[in-house]
């Protein structure tokens, strides 16, 4: 199999690349385990605030309208973040009291989304709250089992049930100018969170959930339904296990599961993510890259890789692959010239693309343009 | 009496605190336990959680094997819902001397152990985790105790009988009048409020700190802080305890308990200074790992969820480095009788396993000091929870058809399971996934365990104790802490404190999934939740 280009990693990173790329008319391939950080992306693209031209754009495409205005995010225990460029399921506000009588509505037997959290947060801020619990016959099934409450599953429902819902809302408000509700909404189905909107004679915040995120995993899913309309190849569910290098180039990946094919390409992109996501992988002597075995800093004294203080910034996830201007990965001290680098296998390597959501998209962007322009030579 | 008066006080919350007061309460007297943090927060909650059955101590320390082996068929019977019954190997590698296999066994079976000795072929059988090169197996009646969930029915049962408990509680001195201690005055952490107690008796039960206790009476007791150092593994990878059939020496003890095992220990002699905040070093983890591996070969391959240390809390003899060769023996200490101090007494030495041993003695101290002359009755009467021997039987007569959730709850809480309120779907929504807790039992803890945080609440019902440290079920838990203490500001705190504590046991060992664990639980906290 020959591709202009193949993308390791089919999170944030790995799918803005392949939408740039496809975009311009590459043939491409974006090998994927399945899971990325957008699987618990909060909805808001850290560190980023007005978006890229050409990010606003290839998101739009896919259906993902983004948002930023300068101020506050609620969080879901009830705290405020500044702002940064959201889906439009994120709210904004200009400051943090936002409302004067809120009514915070969970479903009964849902324990992922904080209700008396919120609440105290915002009546901190000034504003007056009221908590009620909504319980639909639809619900019952997934109350019967003891762990299925959880936010995609509540989502399925709901892409069904919306209506319903809108309706209870309706009676359990009384004088309230906001309904907080969990993002449990619009999994397959995009719309539905505006749809609530609209039917609610209430303003209406979306407060999040433990992952899994449901506006996380949508914004995944519309990246890769429009990745594929644009033709890319979509090797999902599989994971690279050999690289084959040859004369400072990647000549061609080996995958788990297309183990006899050698999937070959101009470039390389490697957005595998971190730790997590296993595009960077420790053991007791030291951090590795595992597909390509590419150059990382780290501190050779393993307990200087962590701070004892959980709340501190871990020395271990500044920890990434090396990489040159260009974003040419770093392999033994040399940079391989077919092979680019983005998102969160970076590490804090490269401040100057911001941090977590808003780094993928920029380095991705970056990567990308540099593998156009050396695609043109 | 006032409320402020009792027959006896008990300082130290750990086992044979809980302990001490269960038998006080069960002979009549009015008792107040007094704990400086939670329960369990000592030697009680970091060691193995290994049921002895003596013969570690066998050769070297025939009194405490005796006493082991005695204790361990007591705890069998009133213990049961702490106590899984495994048994034990003592296996012989090719590096260590055979010879040794016989004068172990012998000095077993004088100090009254069951000791056989079996083919390695059995044995790696009967224990398929097992270092195969063994070329030798003595078969023990070793087993594994959940010694938080032992600590807390101690508690519970002394509750039962009349005793009041004050957790997170510290001593900051001792009312005496002329030689004669009255009582205690005490400082409470969490409400910052000050507070005297009265009683013809104190008892110290403080482990390591109960040299420190000790000290504001004026009182001497010589105590040698041993820290030994700990890794959990993240699968019960054996389900017989295994140890090496040698000198004691490091790292030789692998024992199952519920989902995991635990591997251990080092000795380390350690300042006072230190015994509140152990820390488990890199070159520790290095040899529990190396030596472990001797043990059971698939641990190398096993993720370890975390790594701990605790102070064994020795009475100092003579000046052994190691502190191995100090006798794990108890030491009962009449103040009155030692240092002219009347009204005080101090329970120490000893060991988890001789937990009621020592409490019976402190308590036939205390009783002989009131002229109270009720017989001791720990060793026949079952901890509640522990009346019947199968969590399975009791899981059934609870449920009908108990799911793989309430089969857990039934093994962590006994008969007290039925507790828990029932047929209500919303109470069987799980909390914690890794260890199938419910918001029934979780409920349960809040309203009759003393649990006042999520870290105590771990203590009594294993949330958060699982491969995912409590990524999930700590906001969860939280939810319901918050609306059983009405304050969220507190509890958004706790969870902080819950995080912190959790970290400490993980970053010693943070590589390969613990790190991607700890990473994302960072990420979920910090910038998914906003904490």
């Amino acid at each position: 199999m020959k591709f202009d280009s193949v993308i390791i990693g089919g999170g944030l990173a790995g799918l803005t690349a392949g939408l740039k790329l496809q975009s311009a008319g590459k043939q491409t391939a974006i090998i994927s385990t399945g899971q990325s950080a957008l699987h618990f992306f909060s909805g808001s693209f850290e560190s980023l605030q007005e978006a890229p031209e050409e990010m606003k754009q290839l998101f739009s495409q896919a259906g993902i309208r983004l948002h930023y205005s300068p101020g506050v995010r609620l969080m879901p225990l009830g705290t405020f973040r500044e702002a940064a460029l959201s889906l439009e399921d994120i709210d904004l506000f200009p400051k943090a009291s936002f409302g004067k009588k809120v009514l915070i509505v969970n479903l009964l037997g849902y324990h992922d989304f904080f209700s008396s959290f919120l609440a105290q947060g915002l009546e901190k801020e000034g504003m007056e709250c009221r908590i009620r619990f909504i319980n639909l016959p639809e619900m019952e099934k997934l109350q019967l089992s003891p762990s299925e409450m959880r936010a995609v599953q509540i989502a399925r429902i709901m892409d069904r049930i919306w209506e319903k819902v809108i309706q209870e809302i309706r009676l359990l408000l009384k004088d309230e100018d906001t309904v907080v509700l969990p993002q449990v909404f619009g999994l397959q189905d995009a719309s539905v969170p505006s749809r609530i909107r609209q039917g609610i004679p209430a303003r209406v915040v979306f407060a999040g959930t433990l992952p899994p995120s449901v506006p996380g995993i949508r914004t995944q899913m519309l990246l890769k339904k429009r990745y594929q309309l644009l033709g890319g190849t979509f090797l999902m569910g599989d994971k690279v296990d050999k690289a084959h290098l040859h004369e400072g180039r990647v000549h061609s990946v080996v995958t788990q599961n297309l183990d006899n094919h050698y999937i070959e390409a101009q470039n390389f992109l490697l957005a595998s993510g971190s730790y997590f996501s296993k595009g960077l992988s420790s053991n007791p002597f030291g951090i590795s890259e595992p597909v390509f075995g590419l150059d990382i800093d780290f501190a050779a004294e393993r307990g200087n890789w962590y701070s004892p203080s959980f709340a501190d910034d871990q020395p271990y996830m500044a920890y990434g692959v090396k990489t040159d201007e260009n974003l040419h990965a770093i392999k033994d001290g040399k940079a391989l010239e077919n092979l680019y680098v983005a998102g969160a296998v970076l590490g804090k390597t490269r401040p100057e693309f911001g941090t977590a959501a808003g780094m993928a998209v920029r380095s991705a962007l970056a990567a990308a343009d540099n593998i156009l322009k050396a695609s043109e030579l | 009496m006032a409320p402020n008066e009792f027959d006896v006080i008990i300082v130290g919350g750990g086992i044979t605190g809980a302990g001490t007061q269960r038998d006080c309460a069960m002979r009549g007297l009015r008792t107040l336990l007094i704990e400086r943090s939670d329960i369990a927060t000592g030697a009680t909650g970091r060691n193995h959680g290994l049921l002895h059955s003596g013969a570690r101590y066998a050769v070297n320390d025939p009194e405490s094997a005796r006493e082991c082996i005695e204790e361990n068929m007591i705890l069998r019977r009133i213990a049961s819902h702490c106590i899984d019954e495994t048994d034990g190997l003592f296996i012989t590698l090719p590096e260590d001397d055979l010879g040794y296999q016989q004068t172990f066994v012998e000095s077993c079976r004088a100090a009254g152990i069951n000791a056989e000795i079996i083919d390695p072929d059995l044995a790696r059988k009967l224990e398929p985790s097992v270092n195969p090169e063994l070329i030798g197996a003595v078969r023990v009646p070793d087993g594994s105790v959940d010694p938080f969930r032992l600590c807390a029915a101690n508690m519970l049962d002394a509750k039962i009988h009349g005793g009041q408990v004050r957790l997170h509680t510290e001593v900051t001195g001792f009312i005496r009048e002329g030689d004669t201690i009255k009582g205690v005055h005490t400082h409470n952490f969490q409400t910052g409020e000050d507070a005297d107690f009265y009683a013809q008796v104190t008892v110290i039960a403080g482990g390591i700190w109960g040299h420190g206790i000790a000290g504001l009476a004026g009182v001497n007791v010589g105590m040698y802080p041993a820290k030994g150092s700990l890794l959990i593994f993240a699968h019960r990878i054996n389900n017989m305890v295994i140890n090496r059939c040698r000198k004691p020496s490091n790292a030789d003890i692998l024992v199952p308990g519920d989902t995991v095992c635990v591997i251990g220990t080092t000795s380390t002699r350690i300042p006072f200074e230190e015994c509140d905040n152990v820390a488990v070093t890199p070159d520790e983890v290095n040899l529990l790992v190396t030596e472990g591996a001797k043990l059971a070969p698939s641990i190398m391959s096993t993720r370890i969820l975390r790594a701990y240390a605790g102070v064994r809390p020795l009475v100092s003899a003579d000046n052994d480095p190691t502190g191995r060769n100090i006798s794990r023996g108890i030491v009962c200490l009449d103040h009155e009788v030692r240092d002219g101090v009347k009204g005080l007494v101090t329970i120490t030495g000893g060991k988890l396993m001789t937990y009621r041993l020592m409490a019976e003695m402190a308590t036939d101290t205390v009783c002989r000091k009131l002229g109270v002359e009720k017989a001791c009755e720990t060793a026949t009467t079952p901890l509640p929870g522990s009346e019947e021997r199968s969590y399975e039987a009791v899981a059934q007569k609870i449920w009908e058809s108990p799911s793989t959730a309430q089969k857990a709850a039934a093994s962590r809480m006994g008969t007290r399971a039925s507790r828990i309120r029932t047929g209500n779907r919303h109470d069987e929504a799980l909390i914690c996934e890794c260890e199938e807790v419910s918001v029934g039992e979780i409920n349960a803890a809040i309203d009759r365990m003393d649990v006042s945080s999520l870290t105590d609440l771990r203590r009594r019902t294993r949330v958060g104790m699982g491969t995912c440290q409590g990524e999930f079920c700590a906001c969860r838990a939280a939810g319901l802490l918050a609306k059983a203490h009405g304050c969220v500001e507190k509890e958004r705190a706790d969870i902080a404190d819950f995080l912190q504590e959790r970290w400490k046991g993980n970053f010693p060992i943070g590589w390969g999934d613990t790190l991607r664990e700890a990473e994302y639980t960072q990420w979920v906290y910090k910038h998914v939740l906003g904490l």
